[in-house]
């Protein structure tokens, strides 16, 4: 445990120092931001948009009636999920393990009395610490969503746990394909092609029903973050997240036993 | 540090050969039997057995490619050996690794170093992930910097740092847990003639409290600071021995030089060739009238006195020296592709 602190500290310290990761939250922040306030300006005119035609007309031809704040939590998480962690994510982890086999402190690691299992969740929690300061600012949107009048705080919790599970399995996953390769850009672009088609791998699917199509929406990060960010925890999606990082984890750990064996 | 392995203490020394002889009941700090590595079907580590005492300094001579590196990784837990084995101060390092390495320190040929950090960030970190206990950390990092000399830049970023102060870091962070044993490869292959002098003093300044291993191919460095050398070439070790000795028996013979002013080099030949003792004359005339002559003998007798004394009655002695293998000329003697010596050259 003591080793995957100062592994995960050190991670955070070399995050701080580095652009990529002051451009990566600035990217994120900017994203986010403009997501939310493009939210914020479309839902609130659609539903002023319905109300006029109800008042006119009795009924509304375009839009359906909505609640305002659900509607603007649930896109923002999905959204956020979807779209801005993709871009964000593979940055962050692209170093992870290529940069320390690139300058050759791998082998400082695992000539240390540290275990690979150490090495692989020190640096999942460093990202993982990254991400939630990441995040941390994002809250302030919902101060302001609050001064709208009702809102519902217990969306906001669920969809960022859902957040959080989300960027945990992306992390792994990146972490992994950092632990194959020397080259960054390599492990950068293998990140960002595992996680579009995680992400969008449901979007063909819908058309037809069969058990394939089930299984297909099962594996997309999608759907499972939908659901928390429409206030649901469900077992099922915490049962695919926390399996998701084990696997990837364990991937992790026997990647880096395999380091060993390679010739450099 | 707990010292949980069990065999820790006195190891028997086996001579490294073929024959797997005891000497002595030394203190045995670092024992490698058989060690081999396959990468494929090539062998890049063969079979190769040594032993290191308490406070010692073995150097690790060869060619490029002939295993070196591949050795080293293996002894400090980094490359899975295909077979044999490596105690580390009586730690097994296959079946105990973590507790066999906390106890070496280890610069590989690259130091390994996070540029984003300070130096004393960064021998911080070293320290911790080596089990050194919190309440001795500071301590112990500041006495890491001190002994490698850099107090003057243990604020800055080791981005910042010149390549002699970079292998210092090195240095300092193979050294910051005050390992027993450290394994050094080529720590100086990359500096300029100052540098390497520097950090040669330094390595100088460790012995005694470390049991050392360093790999080097540059020649002077072997006899001025290693107290046994391990020549190995294509995975095998081809000799053990103090450089001083491992020169003297690979001689053959005894030869030595003498300069001769007024001489012809038929008289000098004759004249020489009847001194007792005198197994072989060889003479090189110059143009100004001087005569080289190169004078072997049998090992062990010493012909300087005679020769002198026969040479001065009748000519201008102008110079005599006795000529010894140099350490280059006995690597390329026993790793080159020529006349293959006889079996490997082996004293503990």
């Amino acid at each position: 445990m003591r080793h995957v602190i100062a592994i995960a500290k050190r991670e955070l310290r070399s995050y701080f120092v580095s652009p990529i990761a002051y451009a990566a939250i600035t990217a994120f922040l900017l994203l986010s931001g403009y997501f939310f306030n493009s939210m914020v300006v479309k839902y609130v005119r659609d539903a002023s948009l319905y109300d006029g035609q109800v008042e006119r007309l009795g009924r509304s031809v375009q839009y359906q009636q909505f609640d305002v704040p659900t509607v603007i939590l649930e896109n923002f998480f999905s959204n956020q999920g979807v779209y801005v962690f993709l871009l964000v994510m593979p940055l962050l982890t692209m170093g992870l393990l290529a940069d320390e086999r690139r300058k050759g402190t791998l082998e400082l690691l695992l000539t240390s009395p540290v275990r690979s299992i150490e090495l692989t969740l020190g640096k999942f929690f460093g990202a993982l610490t990254l991400v939630v300061i990441m995040m941390a600012p994002t809250l302030v949107y919902f101060y302001f969503l609050a001064q709208g009048g009702a809102w519902e705080p217990g969306v906001v919790l669920t969809g960022f746990v859902g957040l959080l599970l989300l960027a945990a399995a992306e992390i792994a996953i990146g972490l992994f394909i950092s632990s194959l390769s020397e080259n960054i850009l390599v492990s950068a672009l293998g990140t960002y092609g595992t996680l579009v088609a995680l992400n969008f791998i449901d979007a063909s699917a819908s058309l037809t029903r069969s058990i394939w199509v089930d299984f297909i929406q099962f594996l997309s990060f999608y759907s499972h973050n939908l659901e928390f960010a429409r206030g649901v925890i469900a077992l099922r999606d915490i049962t695919y997240y926390a399996g998701f990082l084990v696997l990837a984890l364990f991937l992790t750990q026997r990647s880096i036993e395999s380091i060993r064996f390679k010739r450099s | 540090m707990d010292s949980r392995c069990a065999s820790a203490g006195h190891v028997q020394i086996r001579v490294a050969s073929t024959e797997n002889r005891v000497v002595g009941n030394f203190r045995s700090v670092i024992s490698v039997q058989h060690l081999t590595k396959r990468f494929g079907s090539h062998v890049a580590v063969d079979d190769l057995s040594f032993e290191v005492r308490a406070g010692e300094v073995l150097g690790f001579l060869g060619p490029n490619g002939a295993g070196k590196t591949t050795t080293m990784r293996m002894v400090t837990g980094f490359l899975p050996p295909s077979r044999g084995s490596v105690t580390i101060d009586g730690c097994d390092l296959l079946k105990e690794p973590i507790e066999a390495k906390r106890r070496i320190g280890y610069l590989p040929e690259n130091p390994p170093l996070y540029p984003e950090l300070t130096v004393r960030q960064y021998l911080s970190f070293v320290a911790e992930i080596k089990d050194v206990p919190r309440s001795r950390r500071a301590a112990g990092v500041e006495r890491a910097i001190e002994r490698a000399s850099l107090t003057e830049v243990a604020g800055k970023r080791v981005a910042a740092l010149s390549k002699g102060f970079k292998q210092r870091v090195g240095l300092a962070q193979a050294i910051v847990h005050e390992p027993p044993v450290l394994i050094l490869d080529e720590p100086t292959s990359s500096l300029d003639p100052k540098q390497r002098v520097e950090v040669r003093d330094l390595i100088e300044r460790l012995r005694g409290e470390h049991t050392v291993i360093l790999s080097t191919h540059i020649l002077p460095e072997v006899s001025q600071i290693t107290d046994r050398v391990v020549i190995i070439n294509r995975g095998r070790v081809m000799a053990v021995d103090s450089a001083a000795n491992l020169s003297q028996r690979l001689r053959g013979r005894e030869e030595i030089a003498i300069e001769v002013g007024g001489a012809t080099a038929v008289a000098l030949q004759a004249l020489v060739s009847t001194v007792p003792g005198v197994a072989g004359v060889r003479i090189e005339e110059t143009d100004d009238g001087r005569a080289i002559a190169r004078i072997e003998s049998e090992l062990g007798v010493d012909v300087r006195a005679e020769v002198a004394r026969a040479v001065a009655g009748r000519f201008r002695l102008l110079g005599l020296r006795s000529e010894s293998l140099s350490l280059e000329e006995i690597f390329l003697k026993l790793t080159g592709d020529g006349p293959a010596e006889a079996g490997p050259h082996v004293q503990s």
